[in-house]
């Protein structure tokens, strides 16, 4: 058995990678160790959302690589209200950038948080030239063809940049790198609006919202615009669709089929061993695990020291505990008069909230008062978001420790969902060292790696590692924890099989 | 690297310092690695005639020693050494160095083989973290073994003879072999002077009765016990290079491109690109035929030492420096070595002159003088080589 490169992972990400390289005229095998494709966007039994379950940050860029659609997903995107859950009041409800109360009367912030959503935005379209395509910088001789590309793309980021006026530009330098509990805090009274964009800004990260650098990931969410999707048909279309892609481009996929070892002849690779003891030929491996489990695949022996220690020091906890909730009768949202479905609902009060959820993290504990992101998919079916869930919780991870965190989670929703512990059918707790399990994802870490300044473009997922080649020739890491990041982009694998093709040119 | 010496806690006394503070006439202390080691204990000429004609004590405690244990000790090894360490016999000694990933040298040092799953690494530098660093991923365990055991380098002609009259036969040892001649006691036929030599390493509390001991044999030879000043003349005769003198340690150093290719410093031998990955090996294929510069040994026109002076071309382009310089008693040249910039070290080396600044009688000069590229050592006599060893 010989392919001209295999993809280690059935994610968003490796499927892309796949997909991208058989475009490119590769013979391409892609090994997934699970029954099934998606990774972290694989969906449940019922085709909804097992883990991950919205959209935010699909590339149009990448649907057009991978032979999709120019123009359009081959699955229907439904924009998602967001609620912002009141404990002492009117809920707040936002639709696109309007945010309203939910008794249908103006919010009295509308207007700021209009403007604060809106100057996101443009900064995110800024910086998506920065993750679109890999980190940066030229290392080669400026008068190759690789080298000039480069200087192009620069050159469009920063006309971009240098179309900003000064005072913009100012204001922008100034909060890329701050925290989002000041920025949030500037214009907004602390409350659920501010609650839940501090909590947009921390989801999925080691962070409370007065961490640095949370501003930039809350600009990273709104990279494609900021609005938030549930697709048609649940992540099992998503899914569906882009292993379409990947079938369509010739890539042969083969599921129960994790990899044990990726074996070099000399300083290159030479094949990838399953688990199953089957040896099959490659020169190249794209990897969509995290870069360490990479590392260990390959052997630490074919790493450099210095390379070895970055790795092991990647900052890499997943704080987020998923829990799927069926429930035997419709529950509604107190004080909600519309019954929205799909809907965002968000419980965090205040920022403050917020950071305090995150304190008891920091010594290896669950938040008591959980900042949740629940997504109501119909009355009787619910994927909740629990923040913070820490994947080294002190004692582990034990059935006491998950129905501990089941029961904190249905009393933090109980007052806005009444009658909701008593219509629990079915509650699956899932948490991070699970989802580490399941998926590979490093510490259950969506992102493969936590998105902080120190990690990212160039530094991602470590110095010298940061062109997505890792190692041993013919060796690249194509999953979140390259740049630019995950979120169900898809742009770190397009990447990595761009430039495992640019090196066989 | 130098170790940060508390000044309130001033040197610390080496397992020998009873011997050595009486033999002290010099009072001439300086600090390695923390201890009180002695520059010259006399006067560096008797020193250096004894190590050249008879017999020499010098006490090398103070070198950093590592332990090495474990089943993957050997590919822990070799992954962090530019050289092939398999080829190391089991009782043999190599001398190796290992690079960052850049392909600086960290270090040099001599690595013990005891089995194949044990080792011992003695070097200059604190090595302990990188050590860990190396050792992360495989099955081995490091031990500082720098206070557990203490060593001395007998170096000379009648060496061989010594320890034989300390009733040690170590007739059989080929250079870089080492035996245990009595328990806790092992000898390698290794050093640091070009010369017949060898060290005898021992536990840390056994280091006084076996100086002892040693001395009571050396006393027909002419044994006598030197400071670091001999060992220096007698390194730089053998071409040997000095970390932290002649190549600036790569993780000591706080500036870029201070560092230094095992190619830049003459050891290309030493680099096996074929063995599979090591540290710093792709960075060193990219470096291996673009040197920026290559230490030379050269003759230097005169007999004024030139250790410092800059070297330039045709008297005009500043093309390097002088980093060790020595007027040789025995090979009665003005030796140096040099390190010269690329292209200039390869073309008409004979075009190269060390600025020498002289002082006489309270008149500085300046003067250019000739170099000479050498090739092999400024010294290298065939006892130190011959097994069985000449006695004298």
């Amino acid at each position: 058995m010989s392919f001209d490169a295999v993809i280690i992972g059935g994610g968003i990400n490796g499927l892309v990678a796949a997909s991208v390289l058989a475009r490119g005229g590769k013979k391409v095998c892609l090994l997934e160790q699970s029954g099934h494709l998606g990774g972290l966007a694989a969906p449940g039994p019922d085709g909804g959302a097992r883990m991950a379950h919205l959209l935010y940050n699909l590339s149009p860029l990448v649907r057009r690589e991978i032979g999709m659609d120019a123009h359009k997903w081959p699955f229907k995107l439904t924009p998602v209200s967001t609620v912002a859950l009141n404990p002492d009041g009117p809920h707040v409800v936002i639709r696109g950038q309007k945010a309203q109360l939910a008794d249908g009367s103006a919010h009295p912030e509308a207007e700021a948080y209009r403007q604060l959503n809106g100057q996101l935005i443009r900064y995110a379209d800024i910086l998506r030239g920065l993750a679109e395509g890999g980190p940066l910088g030229i290392e080669g001789r400026l008068s190759s063809i690789s080298g000039l590309k480069e200087l192009w793309r620069l050159g469009r980021i920063g006309r971009k940049l240098k179309r900003i006026d000064k005072s913009e530009m100012r204001r922008f330098l100034q909060m890329l790198l701050s925290n989002a509990y000041d920025l949030i805090l500037d214009d907004l009274k602390d409350g659920p609006l501010a609650g839940m964009m501090a909590a947009d800004a921390v989801r999925g990260g080691f962070a409370g919202p007065r961490s640095p650098g949370t501003v930039f990931s809350l600009i990273y969410r709104m990279g494609h615009g900021g609005e938030v999707t549930w697709p048609e048909g649940g992540m099992g279309a998503v899914v569906t669709a882009f292993e379409g892609a990947a079938q369509k481009a010739g890539v042969d996929i083969r599921l129960n089929a994790g990899v044990a070892r990726i074996l070099l002849a000399g300083d290159r690779v030479r094949a990838v061993e399953t688990t199953g003891g089957d040896v099959i030929e490659t020169k190249t491996v794209l990897s969509s695990t995290g870069a360490l489990r990479t590392a260990h695949m390959a052997g630490v022996d074919a790493f450099d020291i210095e390379a070895a220690r970055r790795l092991r020091n990647i900052r890499v906890k997943g704080t987020v505990a998923k829990i799927n909730l069926t429930l035997t009768k419709p529950v509604s949202v107190a004080g909600l008069t519309d019954d929205m479905c799909p809907a965002r609902l968000v419980l965090a009060p205040t920022a403050e909230y917020v950071e305090r959820a995150f304190n008891p993290a920091k010594y290896r504990q669950m938040s008591e008062a959980p900042v949740i992101e629940a997504l109501r998919i119909d009355a009787q079916t619910f994927s909740l978001m629990v923040q913070y869930a820490p994947v080294d919780l002190d004692g582990g991870w034990t059935d006491a420790a998950k129905d501990k965190l089941r029961a904190v989670t249905l009393s933090a929703l109980a007052p806005y969902l009444p009658g909701l512990e008593d219509a629990v059918a079915q509650a699956e707790v899932i948490t991070p060292d699970q989802i580490e399990a399941e998926t590979g994802a490093p510490g259950g870490h969506w992102h493969h790696a936590e998105m902080a300044l120190d990690q990212l473009l160039t530094l991602r997922p470590a110095n010298g590692m940061g062109r997505y080649a890792m190692g041993p020739e013919g060796l690249y890491l194509c999953g979140a924890g390259a740049h630019p990041g995950g979120d169900l982009m898809g742009l770190a694998g397009r990447n990595a099989a761009r430039a495992a093709l640019e090196v066989g040119k | 690297m130098s170790l940060f010496v508390d000044p309130k806690l001033g040197l610390i006394d080496g397992p020998v310092q009873p011997r050595l503070e009486a033999q002290s006439r010099a009072k001439s202390w300086y600090d390695w690695a923390g201890y009180a080691a002695p520059a010259v204990l006399d006067t560096v000429e008797f020193e250096y005639f004894a190590l050249r004609n008879q017999a020499s004590l010098f006490d090398v405690s103070p070198m950093h020693k590592y332990r090495i244990r474990g089943p993957q000790a050997q590919a822990m090894l070799n992954r962090m050494m530019t050289r092939d360490i398999t080829k190391i016999g089991t009782n043999r000694v190599g001398y190796t160095l290992w690079c960052d990933e850049e392909g600086m040298v960290i270090d040099d040092g001599t690595l013990f083989r005891f089995a194949d799953d044990d080792w011992r690494l003695c070097c200059q530098e604190q090595m302990l973290t990188w050590l860990l660093d190396a050792a992360w991923g495989f099955d081995v365990e490091i031990t500082d073994e720098s206070k557990e055991v203490a060593g001395f380098a007998l170096q000379g002609p009648s060496t061989f003879a010594v320890l034989e009259s300390a009733g040690w036969d170590v007739s059989a040892l080929r250079p870089f072999d080492m035996a245990e001649v009595a328990p806790g006691i092992l000898i390698s036929r290794t050093g640091f002077t070009g010369d017949l030599g060898y060290e005898i390493w021992m536990p840390w509390d056994d280091a006084l009765a076996v100086w002892d001991k040693i001395w009571a044999a050396g006393d027909l030879w002419g044994l006598r016990a030197i400071g670091y000043e001999a060992v220096d003349y007698a390194r730089l005769e053998a071409g040997f290079l000095t970390a932290g003198v002649d190549f600036q340690p790569a993780r000591g150093t706080e500036r870029l491109h201070r560092g230094l290719t095992p190619y830049e410093l003459g050891f290309g031998r030493l680099v096996h690109l074929d063995k599979g990955h090591f540290n710093g090996r792709r960075a060193l294929l990219k470096a291996k035929d673009a040197p920026r510069s290559v230490v030379m040994k050269v003759d230097v026109e005169g007999f004024k030492p030139a250790k410092g002076a800059l070297i330039y071309h045709r008297k005009k382009r500043e093309v390097g420096h002088i980093t060790s310089g020595l007027w040789s008693p025995t090979a009665k040249r003005n030796i140096a070595l040099a390190h010269v910039q690329m292209p200039w070290a390869g073309k008409r080396p004979s075009d190269l002159w060390a600025e020498i600044y002289t002082l006489e009688e309270g008149k500085w000069d300046t003067r250019m003088a000739r170099l000479t590229p050498i090739q092999g050592a400024f010294f290298a006599p065939p006892r130190a080589r011959a097994t069985p060893p000449a006695r004298i």
